[in-house]
């Protein structure tokens, strides 16, 4: 099959993805999360303009607890900025006194945005949602009707894959591109390395939909895609989180290193499966999250202990997404219909 | 001059197989060889689970065979572009039901390589000539099944093929879109096209087919001239049996 022919039938695939999306109500609901998420952002204030530098750059600066911010004059007179601004939320309806200044307020609701809402429960609620698009697909007399066209069948199963990527990624620019320009507007604040969470969600997505993929092909069975998605995904979470625990053990608690047997078996199970804790330390560095919140491992103990490579992590995850693509494809091509 | 061959199975083996443990083996097909001349009405026929579909969805690429080599227009089947020469009904169509009749012309005659404009084209001519004309935009989830099979019946011409792979197509159709289906194949026909017609109904076999081919469990019972099968046996060349009575010592001892 020639480019032209092979591109025009993953857009007409594309096309039927939205199609579906759209008849299926699962569009809709995306929509109304972003919505909603946009309405919180639009609702949002901030009061009190002191710039106060990011940690690391400029400490000197007073919480509004401290007893010598108490003394305005004194804090003036040695030029160090006092924290003294509030977040609004729905229109002033709700305030929340700032640890810092506006900026970091504003980059504070942005990383529960999108670590929170986007990358945790956003993306384990669109697998779940997305999960019936390739068994309703691939229904035997359905597919039996587009298998009987000149496109290759690895054409007709990427053309999906992609189709639900592509849902993905609209839903995603409009999520992250909705709330940071309602933020930015609201409060001034346009910080720009939020958007990265776009490329960042849609990685994220397409390692774990792969295993979908597979599985639908395997089985033709929203329910298993459903439960074998998720169960997947907590799998990953855990072997990830697991591994990193259990190699730094040792560093933190001699007493407590575990067996080499459970070490070994962790570090196979680590870096044969996707690493979404590892993927969303790229989520977090790229928000420069670190002033904000700590992660759930120590990053900086498995690293010490020789443990951790970030690029070799997301290599081995890519690779692992390709292994599923080309056994989905491959599955696929031999299945009779 | 020898008739050129549409599609071609030579000793045709297909085995499904099921199960996890223990494995269990069906033979569909076994050896099945036969030819299917250019410009025929062939009738593919046999009692139940005889390997009909089988056959049609080895020749379609939507099965596979496990051993025996298939030709479609005188090509191995692996090459697909020889399927842009293919329509297909299928037995019973589970169509995507968001789409409308307008718009699942368009995506099935893209994917069947059929530049955009020739589809809008045809699209249109073939809605008004199923009669789904006036309701090209309506979503096909509430079509009747008698729409839905005109509506499959106008997806698999909408490149024009020269092969119409049909499959029980006058299941759940009316009198009106029986008739049209009999007028396209037989205008069809007279147009040097091909068409390959599963069917339990024997009136539209005697009515339309030409050849045909009697599989029982999974093996060849009778290939050739439909005229051939309902003379077998006769002495008189003017007499012919009626189909029904000509299938019976073939369809005898079939495990159902």
């Amino acid at each position: 099959m020639r480019l032209p022919n092979t591109l025009s039938t993953i857009l007409w695939l594309v096309r039927d993805t939205f199609r579906q999306s759209l008849a299926s109500g699962i569009f809709w609901i995306l929509l109304v999360v972003s919505a909603l998420s946009i309405g919180v952002c639009l609702s949002a204030g901030v009061r009190g303009e002191a710039q106060l530098a990011y940690p690391g750059e400029n400490p000197e600066f007073l919480p509004r607890q401290d007893r010598d911010a108490k003394d305005p004059e004194k804090a003036k007179k040695d030029k160090v900025p006092v924290v003294s601004g509030e977040l609004t939320l729905g229109f002033g309806s709700l305030s929340v006194p700032l640890a810092r200044d506006a900026r970091s307020a504003v980059h504070c609701l942005q990383l529960f945005l999108a670590g929170g809402v986007a990358d945790t429960l956003g993306l384990l609620l669109t697998l779940v949602w997305t999960a019936g698009f390739l068994p309703g697909f691939l229904d035997r007399r359905n597919i039996s009707v587009l298998l009987a066209k000149p496109a290759p069948r690895w054409c007709l199963l990427m053309g999906k894959y992609i189709g639900v990527l592509a849902f993905v990624l609209l839903n995603s620019v409009i999520f992250v591109g909705g709330t940071w320009l309602a933020l930015g507007v609201r409060t001034g604040v346009w910080n720009a390395s939020y958007l990265l969470c776009v490329p960042i969600l849609l990685l994220h997505f397409a390692i774990f939909f792969s295993f979908s993929l597979l599985l639908a092909v395997c089985t033709r069975s929203t329910v298993v895609c459903v439960f074998g998605s998720i169960l997947f995904w907590f799998l990953c979470w855990g072997m990830n989180y697991g591994r990193h625990a259990v190699v730094t053990a040792a560093q933190i608690a001699p007493e407590a290193a575990f067996s080499s047997q459970l070490t070994w078996l962790a570090n196979v199970g680590y870096w044969v499966l996707p690493k979404p804790a590892d993927l969303s330390m790229v989520l977090f560095n790229a928000l420069d999250a670190h002033g904000y919140f700590s992660q759930a491992f120590d990053v900086a103990a498995v690293r010490q202990a020789g443990y951790f490579s970030l690029s070799l992590s997301i290599l081995t995850s890519l690779v692992f997404t390709g292994y599923l693509l080309i056994a989905s494809a491959r599955q696929f091509a031999t299945t009779d219909y | 001059m020898k008739p050129r061959i549409v599609a071609q199975f030579d000793q045709v083996r297909k085995v499904y197989r099921s199960g996890i443990w223990p494995r269990r083996a069906v033979q569909a097909l076994r050896g099945v060889s036969l030819s299917v001349p250019a410009g025929t009405v062939f009738g593919v026929l046999g009692p139940n689970r005889a390997g009909k579909t089988t056959l049609v969805k080895i020749l379609l690429s939507v099965c596979r065979a496990t051993s025996g080599r298939v030709l479609r227009f005188g090509i191995p089947i692996r090459d697909r572009h020889t399927l842009r020469r293919v329509g297909y009904v299928h037995e019973s169509q589970a169509f995507p039901t968001y789409l409308t009749a307008h718009s699942l012309l368009e995506y099935y005659g893209a994917l069947s390589a059929v530049p955009r404009a020739e589809v809008r084209r045809r699209a249109g001519e073939l809605l008004d000539y199923v009669g789904l004309s006036d309701r090209l935009n309506e979503p096909i989830g509430g079509f009747s099944k008698g729409m839905l099979q005109r509506l499959a019946l106008a997806q698999a011409l909408i490149n024009d093929p020269e092969l119409l792979v049909l499959d029980e197509p006058t299941e759940g159709m009316d009198l009106f879109a029986r008739h049209l289906l009999h007028g396209l194949i037989l205008e069809r026909k007279q147009r040097g096209k091909t068409a390959i017609l599963v069917s339990h109904s024997l009136s539209d076999v005697e009515q339309l087919c030409d050849h045909a081919v009697v599989l029982r469990s999974g093996e060849v019972a009778f290939a050739g001239a439909l005229d051939d099968l309902t003379h077998q046996g006769q002495d008189d060349e003017e007499s012919a049996l009626p189909l029904e009575d000509a299938l019976q010592p073939l369809y005898a001892g079939a495990t159902a």
